[in-house]
């Protein structure tokens, strides 16, 4: 009688020790690809946001003078300061 | 002959009227007595000298004394435009101070006197980036895409914002736009593929990535971005020559260098 139930003991005790490894095989699986799936994505940043236009004089924003609100304006990436091309 | 020797003549005289001509000075002379009209020309004068002051302080990188300029111009309360510009530069100043919320506060201020101010909205969006705030960034990135629709950096900047905060349907038209004028910007190209990425279209953002780095062939971030994209289409080999590749021309970006090589060591050849 004592053996019958030593063995269902340990054959259930078996039982949960597969179903928690498997649980914690299967969880590791998926934090490794959530891991790599973030590493991932995280590794791929927009570009650097542009820098500060430079003061303006009193004269104020308007006129062909005013650099920075030309550069705020201009269709041009050459003329608007963005970031730059990377060079070697 | 007689005409010449009456040319030689007067030119002495003419040359010196010419040396003797006086210019109005920068600030008119007071024709008044009357105590508020001298006391708002002190004002006016005090305005343009701190002007000067200050940006003579920006140009030296000296924000500190620029900023005291600024303050003390934005409390005389001048009338427009020297009132918004007052504050833009203000707000330069206080960047540079690492003041990013006083630096926002300012854009703000001067945006209200001159709503059409494009150069406060650029330097508010940069300033919101800093602070982490894409919600306002989002909010001046739309209404300087609406006041300059072909705008390269008001284009660039909602752009940006876009990305950052996951509206890649936004990015792909801001940069998509920006390239149809400016076709050899590498950068825009590859903020470009980042967005064909996130809406999972990877051809065209291999595409991109491709053109960003013939363009500029030691572009390590194009070229990690492009072994990421390989891996998502399955191309496995050539993501690792990517990753390889990326390494090498990364030098001076320790960062990237370290999760290239993680990348390519975790793919096996």
């Amino acid at each position: 009688m004592i053996e019958v139930v030593s063995r269902t003991l340990l054959s259930r005790a078996l039982a949960v020790a597969l179903l928690a490894g498997g649980i914690f095989c299967g969880r590791s699986a998926v934090a490794g690809a959530t891991s790599l799936e973030d590493m991932l994505s995280g590794a791929l940043m927009p570009s650097a946001a542009p820098t500060l236009l430079a003061p303006i004089t009193s004269a104020g924003r308007r006129g062909w003078e005013c650099k920075p609100e030309r550069a705020a304006a201009s269709r041009q990436t050459s003329v608007a300061e963005l970031p730059p091309d990377p060079t070697p | 002959m007689r005409v010449l020797l009456l040319v030689a003549l007067l030119a002495p005289y003419l040359g010196t009227q010419a040396a003797a001509q006086t210019y109005a000075p920068a600030t008119p002379l007071p024709r008044t007595t009357a105590a508020p009209t001298l006391r708002a020309l002190a004002v006016q004068r005090e305005v343009e000298e701190r002007f000067k002051i200050g940006l003579d302080a920006e140009s030296r990188k000296d924000w500190k004394a620029a900023a005291a300029e600024f303050e003390r111009i934005v409390a005389l309360n001048p009338p427009e435009p020297k009132g918004s510009t007052a504050r833009y530069n203000l707000a330069i100043a206080y960047a540079n101070l690492q003041r990013n919320d006083d630096s926002a506060r300012e854009l703000r201020a001067a945006l209200a006197l001159d709503s059409e101010f494009l150069a406060a909205m650029a330097n508010l969006i940069a300033v919101d980036l800093a602070r982490g705030d894409l919600r306002e960034a989002r909010k001046i990135a739309d209404r300087y895409v609406a006041l300059a629709p072909d705008s390269a950096r008001a284009l660039y900047s909602r752009g940006i914002v876009a990305l950052q905060s996951g509206d890649a349907t936004t990015a792909q038209q801001d940069f998509g736009k920006l390239l149809h004028a400016n076709p050899s910007y590498a950068v825009a190209h590859y903020n470009l593929a980042l967005a064909e990425e996130r809406l999972g279209r990877f051809d065209a953002a291999e595409q991109e990535l491709r053109t960003a780095l013939a363009l500029a062939p030691a572009y390590a971030r194009a070229r990690f971005a492009l072994g990421v994209v390989f891996l998502r289409e399955g191309n496995h080999l050539a993501a690792r020559d990517a990753f390889a590749r990326t390494i090498v021309d990364a030098s001076g970006d320790p960062a990237l260098q370290n999760i290239a090589a993680a990348m390519r060591d975790s793919i096996k050849p």
